[in-house]
């Protein structure tokens, strides 16, 4: 357990980093619910208080079981679970959001999703973690693309596309790490590209001329060059026919899918009000408490998804900016104890974890300061939300599991 | 110490990488919150105070409805309407201003401005954006609200497409109507893409074809400032241009509809279907007592509301798709068809108890019609004089089972799935339904008596019934009434095929069966001479529902021409007597208008194009 040889090592400017976010969280879940207009959401910060107690444990149980425990066997026991909870949650699931995403036991609610990107990092860092396997090989791809891929598919079905494409996120850094050269990384992608790019003809040209001479240069094999040639043009052949085979509700289906804030409830309002929140704050901010485009009630999701916004607002650049750097050092020293990990299973545990929070809370900021469309994917330790909280404190503790046992495995 | 991580080779490369793009993606981050914050951050403190953002719906104009040849029935015209805005800076710093604003709008408006304060507290609830407190505002109160704009703050005067029905009364129940969407329907996945004060079909064509009808709303970012001047927002966003609804061409034909609606006598209560036999499109569909939809496009007032949704005669109740009547004689040919299938009877039986007026069965009598009574007749002079007698004794011999079984064939007892929204279902009772009904075994054999002639517990639409004489018409197909061919995509062989249904019926006990219908209009005997035509052979039967709320319903059912028919018609008038006398005149109008249409210059003026 906790001796003290290891939880010397332990990664001192990580648990702050977290620790203090954390707090900041608490502090702006107060901030943003303290003017809503129903006194049931007054109360969200004492719950949230709860939650981190919550989480507190559970991140410091799971960093206490050397992690060598979590490899093998253990992993795809995680796993099933998290994928039982997930298959659950699409058959007796509470609606939320226009999407079936949480499960619960009376006044119990869990959102088995993050649980699932916990689980299934485990499980990926425990196939790559094999170090015999030349992943350039076609079949060494396969077990990894299906453990990343059902709980993709299960989370895209709820629909819940931002959370999904964390799976695809995660996916692509630990190939990465785990050896994989980023021209392989190029070909697993270009099939999407191909069909963003499908629906305008030069464009797509262009993108397989661009793709031939990659692929010639590569001198890959000849069945992966079947492979990439063959998916990438039947994928940019198929999508426009598809697509202009599609009634118009359909379409409008996709759209609406890929872009949820689009239609009624106004994306394009949210993201504008959003920015003038962030941009009032100017440099220090209009001070804590001091918000005055909260009052408004704009942002249904202000405790939640756009909690930055209040933070932008109260605090200005120096309070955000803070903030945004007090997650970069807590990914740069994820990649840090990655990088350092005594083997190649601990290097991808963390570098895994790591890799969730990038996407988080990249897509999160992106998405308040207008870079990116609405999502709905929360800011981790700051939004309001007990799994998201829980599901953070796991991937801390994995990391912190990590650079604690970096001398003895 | 470190366990040789370059095992792999380039390990080190990879955390270099890594590092150095997580570092200039939040390098990024940076440079945005300083744009935003430092370098923008006056402008935006300023529209945090002062000035406010503001979303323009720009509603998309419903899609045009049309006849089958081409003469407008609704459209869309532009109007003004009077919004405010609850956001506004004006209300959120002192939210009793906005009883001022509403005192001084009430009366310009003519709404009572507890009404309007209601309204907005139910509204901001669900939506910020800013609400509609009256559609289409005539120029004079939209000239008082722009000379006293500095005095009623976020009030705001917007175009938007009116729904208008030209026509007015005429049409109204295939029509339809629009009106608000209720806060319950919001709450409604289905309805997701709806905010408060939209408009939505409501009944009719608006209904079932709410969705392409509807087309996409768009919208315009604009910056108000102090002055309540508005500017188009600089770059940020651009406007989402509205898509106009699907037009649609219904099957309906204007010169039959109106014949139909212009019929009845004022104040009469009924309904007439006239379908064609050969595919199933509605070329008129009218209830009587109808209802202006012109006056739900601006939003209706409750009083008036109820009158016209209660008050006596319905005039918003469908009555050619949610009322079902005893269908009485008309149900004969169907009875008559039941015996010749099964093999109780052929054209030529004759039974033995001759119709004296009256009928004996156990205990019970059963009275004809025609108290004098008919003789002894064939199943032909049957139909043509509407006799009840030989109609009990063929129930008698054919037995509920059979005659049940037959009319479960004809769907009697479903509905016949025409594109119109809260279609009933008729009924045509058998073993079970009396066994649920009475409890098993504790009902009497009467009952096939009553049920052979139509009455009893035997109800059917008016839409049931006019499919029903196409079916005879057309050589044995149901098919499933139906007021658009097609949406946009033109009528596919496969579309027509799931809309055909073929009975197998014999052709020889088809044929027997119009050939007497055609008798109960030609023949000097038969009961349907009321809607003979000079030059074209008409069939059909007349009915005569007996029932419980007052006077009988008149009935008839016909096609024409007899011999290859191109119209099928169902009439009802309720409580108007015998279907000879009442409904068969309504049906000859009717084929008169189909046959000979109106001169051209009259429909030219319908137009409206």
């Amino acid at each position: 357990m906790f001796e003290a040889r290891f939880s010397s090592d332990i990664d001192r400017p990580l648990l702050a980093a977290t620790l203090i976010l954390t707090l900041i969280g608490v502090a702006f879940v107060f901030s943003a619910t303290s003017m809503a207009s129903a006194s049931a959401e007054h109360g969200l910060y004492l719950k949230q208080i709860a939650y981190l107690l919550l989480a507190l444990l559970a991140g410091g149980l799971i960093a206490a079981v050397p992690y060598r425990v979590y490899e093998g066997r253990t992993a795809y026991l995680l796993y099933g679970v998290a994928l039982g909870l997930l298959v659950l949650t699409l058959f007796v699931g509470h609606v939320g959001l226009g999407a079936q995403r949480w499960l619960g036991w009376g006044p119990v609610k869990i959102q088995p999703s993050e649980l699932a990107k916990v689980a299934t990092v485990i499980l990926l860092a425990s196939q790559l973690g094999d170090r015999k396997k030349d992943l350039t090989q076609i079949r060494n791809l396969v077990r990894p693309i299906v453990t990343a891929g059902i709980p993709f598919l299960l989370v895209l079905k709820q629909p819940d596309l931002g959370t999904s494409v964390a799976f695809v996120a995660m996916l692509l850094t630990m190939l990465y790490w785990a050896g994989l050269p980023l021209l392989y990384l190029f070909f697993l992608i270009s099939p999407i590209a191909n069909v963003a790019l499908s629906f305008y003809t030069p464009a797509w040209f262009v993108f397989l001329g661009v793709l031939a001479v990659i692929l010639y240069r590569s001198r890959i094999r000849l069945l992966p060059l079947l492979l990439v040639v063959g998916v990438n043009l039947i994928v940019g052949i198929a999508t426009p026919q598809i697509w202009n085979h599609l009634q118009p509700y359909q379409k409008q289906r996709i759209t609406t899918f890929l872009d949820p804030g689009a239609d009624a409830y106004g994306a394009g309002y949210q993201i504008i009000q959003s920015k003038i929140a962030i941009g009032s704050g100017q440099v220090f901010g209009k001070g804590y408490l001091h918000g005055t485009q909260k009052g408004l009630a704009f942002l249904p999701e202000q405790h939640t998804d756009f909690i930055y916004s209040v933070v932008g607002e109260e605090t200005g650049f120096v309070g955000a900016a803070l903030v945004a750097s007090l997650y970069l050092l807590l990914i740069l020293r994820g990649i840090r104890v990655a990088h350092h990990a005594r083997n190649k299973f601990g290097g991808l545990l963390a570098i895994g974890m790591t890799s969730i929070f990038l996407y988080h809370v990249l897509v999160n900021i992106w998405m308040t300061v207008g870079l990116a469309p609405v999502t709905g994917l929360p800011l981790p330790l700051l939004s309001y939300g007990g799994s998201s909280l829980v599901a953070s404190f796991l991937q801390v503790g994995l990391i912190q599991n990590v650079a604690m046992r970096w001398r003895d495995y | 110490m470190r366990a040789e991580p370059i095992s792999l080779g380039g390990w080190q490369r990879r955390e270099r990488i890594l590092t150095v793009s997580v570092a200039g993606i939040f390098a990024l981050v940076l440079m945005r919150l300083f744009f935003l914050q430092v370098l923008q951050g006056q402008r935006y403190r300023e529209l945090s105070e002062g000035n406010r953002i503001r979303v323009e719906v720009l509603t998309a104009p419903r899609g045009e409805v049309r006849d089958r040849k081409g003469r407008l029935l609704a459209d869309c015209v532009p109007s003004f309407t009077v919004t405010l805005d609850p956001f506004d800076k004006a209300y959120t710093r002192n939210p009793a201003h906005i009883d001022s604003t509403l005192a001084t709008l009430g009366p310009i408006l003519g709404v009572d401005p507890t009404l309007l304060k209601e309204k907005i507290q139910r509204e901001r609830k669900v939506s910020f954006l800013p609400i509609r407190l009256k559609r289409n505002v005539d120029i004079k109160s939209v000239a008082f609200v722009s000379e006293h704009r500095d005095q009623l703050p976020g009030v705001e005067v917007e175009s938007e497409p009116l729904r208008r029905y030209p026509l007015g009364l005429m049409a109204s129940h295939l029509l339809g109507y629009v009106g608000e969407i209720s806060d319950k329907e919001l709450l409604d996945p289905q309805y997701g893409d709806y905010l408060s004060g939209d408009l939505i079909g409501r009944m009719g064509i608006e209904r079932r074809y709410e969705k392409i009808l509807r087309g996409q709303d768009g919208k315009r970012f604009l910056e108000v400032n102090a002055l309540g001047r508005k500017a188009e927002l600089l770059g940020d966003k651009h406007p989402i241009v509205p898509r106009r609804g699907v037009d649609l061409e219904l099957t309906i034909d204007l010169d039959v509809q109106r014949a139909a609606e212009e019929a009845f006598a004022p104040g009469a209560r009924g309904a007439v279907v006239a379908l064609d036999p050969r595919n199933g499109e509605v070329l008129a569909l009218a209830s009587k007592p109808n209802y202006d939809p012109n006056e739900f496009s601006t939003g209706i007032t409750q009083e008036r509301w109820s009158e016209l949704s209660g008050g006596g005669n319905y005039p918003l109740f469908n009555r050619a798709i949610q009322a079902a009547y005893p269908p009485g004689s008309t149900l004969k040919p169907f009875t008559s068809l039941a015996g010749l299938e099964c093999g109780a009877i052929v054209p030529g039986t004759v039974f033995a108890s001759s119709c004296t007026g009256e009928f004996r069965f156990g205990t019970r009598l059963f009275g004809c019609w025609n108290h004098d009574g008919h003789g002894r007749l064939s199943m032909h002079d049957a139909i043509v004089r509407s006799c009840d007698v030989y109609f009990y004794q063929l129930g008698l011999r054919i037995g509920l089972e059979r005659l049940a079984d037959f009319m479960s064939k004809l769907q009697l007892s479903e509905k016949t799935g025409i594109d119109l929204p809260q279609e009933r279902r008729g009924l045509f009772p058998d073993r079970g339904w009396y066994d649920r009904r009475f409890g098993t075994g504790r009902w009497s054999r009467g009952l096939t008596l009553n049920v052979a002639i139509g009455q009893g517990e035997v109800s059917l639409t008016p839409v049931k019934l006019a499919q029903l004489a196409a079916f005879v018409g057309n050589g044995g197909v149901l098919w499933k009434p139906h007021l658009v061919r097609s949406v946009a995509s033109g009528a596919s062989a496969q579309a027509y095929d799931s809309l055909r249904q073929v009975v197998p019926v014999s052709p020889y006990n088809l044929e027997a069966v119009r050939s007497a219908m055609a008798s109960v209009v030609s023949d000097p005997n038969g009961t349907g001479g009321q809607a003979r035509l000079d030059s074209i052979a008409v069939a059909g039967k007349t009915g005569t529902a007996q029932n419980p709320h007052g006077k009988d319903h008149a009935l008839f059912i016909c096609f024409a021409p007899a011999e290859a028919p191109r119209i099928a018609v169902a009439v009802l008038v309720e409580n108007a007597g015998h279907g000879s006398s009442a409904a068969a005149p309504i049906a000859r109008k009717v084929l008169e208008a189909f046959f000979h249409p109106a001169p051209p210059e009259s429909a030219a003026v319908m137009t409206g194009r």
